[in-house]
C-alpha cells in the first residue's frame, strides 16, 4: 500500500554523529581533486609514500637531508596524494518499494531507503567525496549529478524529496548497464533495493563488479513480506504489475512461503559474500538511526 | 426397511442447492502485496497438481452430499421391518363412555384422570415400543394405529373427550387383539377406565392390564323419558319419566318438565337408595305446527354425573292431513272435519270434482257419490266412500242390519265401539277381488259387509267404503262416529308408520338416500347452535355421541331426534377400585437384539462424524 512520502528530517546531533563516520572502500580509486581519501597518486599529504633520486628541477624542500648526511646522496621524499572518491547511490523507486502492509505505522521501504541514502550521502559529502544519486526501476532514471562538500547536502535532500513514482517492474540488469556506461570514473556504489527483480539480481551485481565498482548492497525489506500472517481465501494483487493471484492461504502454505523467502535471502547474501560485495539487510522494523549507526557499521560499510 | 417419516424425502430438493453453491465462484479477500515472486514459486507445484486439486474439491462436494444424505436418512426415520415386527407392541384403550364424565371430589373428571395416566404411558413410546390407541364408548375406534411417534400419540390423546354414550369394554379388547394379532414380539393391552368389567374373557391371548381411576360416587339419573299420544285424545301426549337412585341414601329432588324451553311442570321426587321412581305427566299438549316439539326433563340437583340429570324427548309435530270432501251437503261430516285439528279439508260438490283434483289431497271422501268411470284398479290416491260405493251390488238394500262382526284390530276401528248402534238400512256391497289389492271387511252384518277396506300391494293407495247412510242411523250421535271417521282417514293417509324420534347415545341411525342429520346437538340452553346451512351433516349413517336434539331432514320434512344416555350401567358409579398406572409394567425389549440404538441414531452419528472430519479437513485446507 502506498503512503504519502515521509519528510526527510535529520536532527543536528544525528548529523554530528554522521560527520564522524567514513564510508569504507577496500579499493583505491583515482580521484579528480585533492581530498581526504588516499589514492594511488603521490602528492603533498602528510602520509609518507616512498623515496626517489633527486633530479634537476625538484623542489629543494623535498630533499631528505638526513639521508644526505648519512649516505651523501640526494633523495627526494615522496608523500601520498589524498584525493576524492565517486560515491553513487542506486535507489530502487519501483512500486514494490512504496508498498506497505495494511494498518502499518512503519516507514515504507522507499522512505527507509531515502533516509539511508541521505545519511550515507552526508557522510560522503563531509569527507569531500563526490556523491551522486540515481533512481531506477525498469530502467535508470536521471541522476542528481556529482555533488561535493557539505554545502551540497540540501541539493541531495531536494532530489530525494522529489523522488519520482516509477511504474513497471524492477529491471536491475538494464539499469546497471546504463549506469556503467554513464559513469566515467569508477568508485563506490550503494545499491538500495528490495531486489524483487523477477529476472534475478546476480547478473547485475556481477556486472558492477566486472566494471570495477566497489558495490555495497543494502537489502531493504518489510517484516510483513518476510513473514506474512494472513490466511484464508485471498486475491493477491502485486503492486508493480497489478497482476492478481488467487490463493487459499493455510498455515502449511505460509510455512512454505517463509522457507522460500529464507532461501532467497540466503542465496543473495551468499552471492554477495562470494563476490566481495558488501551486504546488509535493513528491515523497516529497525529504527533508521540504529540502522545507520549500527547495522551498516557491522556490515563494514562505514567506519 | 420402512421409513416412518416419508415426508423427509421432500428435503431432497435441497441437494441441488448444495451443488449450486459449489459451482458459485468463491469471493476472495483482496490483499495487495509487494511481489508475487515467492507465491508463484510455491504455487507452481500446486498448479502442477491441479488434477488433485479438482479431485479434492470433488471430494469435498461428495462429503457434503453424503452428510446431507445421512441427515435425510435420519429424518426419514428408517426402521428395519424385523425391528417393527419384533419390537414391543402395546394397545392403549381409553374409556370414553358417559360414566367417565363423572366428577371426582377433587373436581377432576374420571376421564381427565384416565387421560393423565395414559399420557404417562404414551411418553414411553419408542421405535422399539410402538403403541396404538383405541377409544371405546358405544363402539370401539382406532384413534392412532401402531406408531412410535410419541408426539402424535400425545396429540391424539389430548383431543379425546368423554362422550354421552354407554357401552362395554369387550368390543375394544377384541379390536385390540385383532390389532395385535399380526404383531410379533412382546404384546400388551392396557385399559384406562374407572371400573374393571366383572366378566373377563377366558381365552385372553394378550396380557391385559387395567388402570382404573375414580372413587365410589352417588348419583341420581333419569333412566327413561318417553312420550306417546293419548289414544282417545290425539292432541295430547302422555310423558313417562323414570328416575333411579344409584346411591346409599334416599334422595329428594324436583323434576322440571319443559316444553320448547318453557317450564311446563315441576314435581317433587323422593327415591329410596337403589330404587326407581316413575312419574307420568298425563296431559301434555301436542305441539302446534310452528313448534319444535322439544320436551326436556331435568333433575334439580348437582351430583357426580350431570349428563344423566337431563333427558330429551320429541313430541312429533304432524302437519294436518289434506282432505277433500265431495258432498252435496253433510252437516255431520262438515262439523266433524272442522273440529279435527289434524285435518285440513276442502269441500266441493260432486259436479265440480275431477280426478286431477284428487291428486292434490291426501285423501278424498266421497259422500253418497261415486265418480263416473271410477276404476278401483287405476284410481290414484286414497278414497273413502260413504253410502254409495264402487262395490254396491244390484241387490236390494238391507233393512235394519245388525252389526255382528267387528274387527277391533283394524286401525280404522281402534277404540271404536259400535255396539247398540241403530241402523235403518245399508247398501248391499260385495268385497271385490281386484288383483294386487288386499281387501278386508272389518264390519259385517252376518254375510253382508258393512265396511270394506282395501290396500294396494306396496301401500301406495288405500280405499275404504262404508255402506251406510249415516243420516239413517244414530251413529253421528255416538262417540264412535268421530273415532271411526278419524281412524279411517288417518289409516287412509298411512299414519301408523310414525318415525321413532328418540335414540340412545351411541346407537347408529341408518339414513335413507336424501336424508341427513346435523351432527351438532342442540338444546334449549345452548345459544350457539350452528346455522343450518353451515352445520356439518351425516348423510348415510349417524351415530350421535352427545345428548341433545339433532335436526333431522327426512323425506316428510324436518324432524328432531332426541338422544339420551339412558343406561343404568353408565349412571351407576358406586363401584370403583382405582389402580395407578405405576403398577403397570410395559413390555420390555432386549436392546441387544437390535445392537443398541434405532437406525436413525446411527445415521445421525455418522453425519456428525463426517461433519467433524470435514471441519478438520477444511481448517487444514485439505478441502476447499
Amino acid at each position: 500500500m502506498e503512503t504519502p512520502t515521509a519528510p526527510l528530517l535529520f536532527d543536528s546531533s544525528f548529523l554530528t554523529k554522521l560527520e564522524q563516520l567514513y564510508l569504507l572502500s577496500k579499493k583505491l580509486f583515482r580521484g579528480a581533486h585533492r581530498a581526504e581519501r588516499r589514492s594511488r597518486q603521490v602528492g603533498s599529504s602528510l602520509e609518507f609514500a616512498d623515496y626517489r633520486n633527486y633530479t634537476l628541477g625538484d623542489d629543494l624542500r623535498s630533499i631528505d637531508w638526513n639521508i644526505y648526511g648519512r649516505l651523501d646522496r640526494l633523495f627526494i621524499k615522496l608523500f601520498e596524494q589524498e584525493q576524492d572518491l565517486d560515491i553513487s547511490f542506486l535507489l530502487d523507486a519501483t512500486a514494490s518499494m512504496r508498498w506497505q502492509p495494511e494498518k502499518s505505522d512503519r516507514l515504507s521501504k522507499f522512505d527507509q531507503g531515502r533516509r539511508i541514502t541521505a545519511s550515507l550521502a552526508y557522510i560522503g559529502l563531509a569527507n569531500l567525496d563526490r556523491v551522486n544519486v540515481h533512481y531506477f526501476g525498469s530502467r535508470l532514471e536521471e541522476d542528481l549529478g556529482l555533488c561535493r562538500g557539505k554545502s551540497q547536502f540540501h541539493k541531495v535532500l531536494d532530489f530525494l524529496r522529489e523522488a519520482p513514482a516509477l511504474e513497471g517492474e524492477t529491471r536491475l540488469l538494464a539499469s546497471v548497464r546504463t549506469f556503467a556506461q554513464r559513469m566515467k570514473r569508477r568508485g563506490l556504489v550503494f545499491l538500495l533495493s528490495d531486489l524483487f527483480d523477477p529476472h534475478g539480481v546476480e547478473e547485475a551485481l556481477a556486472l558492477l563488479r566486472y566494471q570495477q565498482f566497489e558495490v555495497h548492497v543494502i537489502h531493504i525489506l518489510d517484516p510483513a513480506e518476510l513473514r506474512p500472517m494472513a490466511t484464508g481465501d485471498l486475491r493477491l494483487i502485486e503492486s508493480e504489475s497489478g497482476e492478481a493471484y488467487e490463493v487459499t492461504a493455510s498455515e502449511a502454505l505460509l510455512r512454505r512461503y517463509h522457507a522460500e523467502v529464507d532461501a532467497f535471502l540466503e542465496k543473495t547474501s551468499t552471492f554477495c559474500v562470494e563476490h566481495g560485495i558488501g551486504y546488509a539487510q535493513a528491515t523497516t522494523a529497525v529504527p533508521f538511526e540504529e540502522l545507520v549507526l549500527r547495522v551498516l557499521r557491522d556490515g563494514r560499510m562505514i567506519q | 426397511m420402512t421409513f416412518l417419516n416419508v415426508w423427509a424425502a421432500g428435503f431432497a430438493a435441497v441437494a441441488p442447492v448444495i451443488i449450486l453453491l459449489y459451482l458459485l465462484k468463491l469471493k476472495r479477500r483482496p490483499m495487495p502485496v509487494s511481489t508475487l515472486l515467492f507465491w508463484q514459486r510455491i504455487l507452481q507445484e500446486s498448479r502442477r497438481r491441479a488434477f488433485f486439486q479438482r479431485l479434492r474439491q470433488l471430494f469435498s462436494l461428495l462429503l457434503h452430499l453424503l452428510i446431507f444424505a445421512l441427515i435425510l436418512g435420519a429424518l426419514a426415520h428408517p426402521t428395519l421391518d424385523r425391528q417393527i415386527s419384533e419390537g414391543a407392541s402395546t394397545v392403549l384403550i381409553v374409556d370414553t363412555r358417559a360414566r367417565m364424565q363423572a366428577t371426582e371430589p377433587d373436581g377432576q373428571t374420571r376421564f381427565a384422570k384416565a387421560r393423565a395416566e395414559a399420557m404417562n404411558v404414551v411418553r414411553q413410546a419408542s421405535a422399539l415400543r410402538q403403541m396404538a390407541m383405541i377409544t371405546v364408548d358405544a363402539s370401539a375406534r382406532v384413534v392412532t394405529p401402531f406408531t412410535d411417534d410419541e408426539k402424535a400419540l400425545r396429540e391424539n390423546l389430548a383431543k379425546q373427550s368423554a362422550t354421552d354414550a354407554g357401552g362395554d369394554l369387550h368390543s375394544a379388547v377384541e379390536l385390540a387383539e385383532e390389532l395385535l394379532a399380526s404383531r410379533g414380539g412382546a404384546r400388551k393391552i392396557i385399559v384406562f377406565t374407572d371400573q374393571v368389567p366383572e366378566t373377563k374373557s377366558v381365552d385372553q391371548k394378550v396380557p391385559l392390564d387395567f388402570v382404573t381411576v375414580g372413587t365410589a360416587r352417588e348419583n341420581l339419573a333419569i333412566t327413561r323419558f318417553a312420550t306417546r299420544p293419548v289414544l282417545n285424545s290425539p292432541q295430547t301426549s302422555e310423558v313417562l319419566l323414570e328416575v333411579a337412585n344409584f346411591g346409599s341414601s334416599s334422595a329428594k329432588t324436583n323434576v322440571e318438565l319443559a316444553y320448547d324451553g318453557q317450564l311446563l311442570d315441576v314435581k317433587p321426587l323422593a327415591i329410596e337408595p337403589g330404587a326407581h321412581a316413575v312419574q307420568v305427566f298425563p296431559t301434555v299438549p301436542r305441539p302446534s305446527n310452528n313448534a319444535r316439539g322439544w320436551l326436556t326433563a331435568r333433575l334439580d340437583m348437582n351430583d357426580a354425573l350431570t349428563a344423566d340429570n337431563v333427558a330429551y324427548a320429541v313430541l312429533p309435530v304432524d302437519p294436518p292431513k289434506r282432505i277433500l270432501l265431495v258432498t252435496k251437503g253433510n252437516w255431520f261430516l262438515e262439523k266433524l272435519f272442522a273440529a279435527d285439528q289434524s285435518i285440513a279439508f276442502e269441500l266441493i260438490t260432486p259436479d265440480s270434482f275431477t280426478p286431477a283434483l284428487a291428486a292434490k289431497f291426501d285423501a278424498v271422501v266421497f259422500d253418497n257419490f261415486v265418480p263416473a268411470n271410477f276404476d278401483i284398479a287405476t284410481a290414484p290416491g286414497n278414497s273413502f266412500f260413504i253410502k254409495q260405493t264402487p262395490f254396491n251390488t244390484s241387490e236390494p238394500t238391507i233393512d235394519q242390519p245388525l252389526i255382528s262382526d267387528l274387527d277391533s284390530r283394524h286401525p280404522a276401528l281402534r277404540l271404536v265401539n259400535l255396539q247398540n248402534i241403530t241402523l235403518l238400512r245399508a247398501a248391499a256391497v260385495t268385497v271385490p277381488k281386484t288383483e294386487g289389492w288386499d281387501w278386508q271387511a272389518p264390519v259385517r252384518s252376518f254375510d253382508h259387509p258393512l265396511m270394506i277396506t282395501g290396500e294396494r300391494h306396496g301401500g301406495s293407495s288405500r280405499v275404504a267404503a262404508l255402506a251406510l247412510d249415516i243420516g239413517d242411523s244414530d251413529l253421528p250421535l255416538r262417540v264412535a262416529f268421530p273415532l271411526l271417521i278419524s281412524n279411517t282417514l288417518h289409516w287412509l293417509v298411512g299414519e301408523e308408520a310414525a318415525l321413532v324420534l328418540s335414540r340412545r347415545a351411541g346407537e347408529t341411525l341408518p339414513l335413507a338416500v336424501g336424508e341427513s342429520v346435523q351432527t351438532a346437538p342442540q338444546s334449549p340452553w345452548k345459544k350457539d347452535a350452528p346455522a343450518a346451512a353451515k352445520a356439518p351433516t351425516a348423510q348415510t349413517l349417524f351415530q350421535p355421541l352427545a345428548n341433545g336434539f339433532y335436526a333431522w331432514q327426512t323425506h316428510d320434512g324436518p324432524r328432531w331426534l332426541a338422544v339420551n344416555t339412558f343406561s343404568e350401567a353408565e349412571s351407576d358409579l358406586r363401584i370403583a377400585n382405582a389402580t395407578p398406572a405405576a403398577s403397570i409394567a410395559l413390555p420390555t425389549v432386549s436392546l441387544a437384539r437390535f445392537a443398541g440404538w434405532p437406525l436413525w441414531q446411527y445415521l445421525a452419528a455418522a453425519a456428525l462424524l463426517l461433519f467433524a472430519l470435514e471441519w478438520w479437513l477444511f481448517h487444514r485446507r485439505r478441502t476447499e
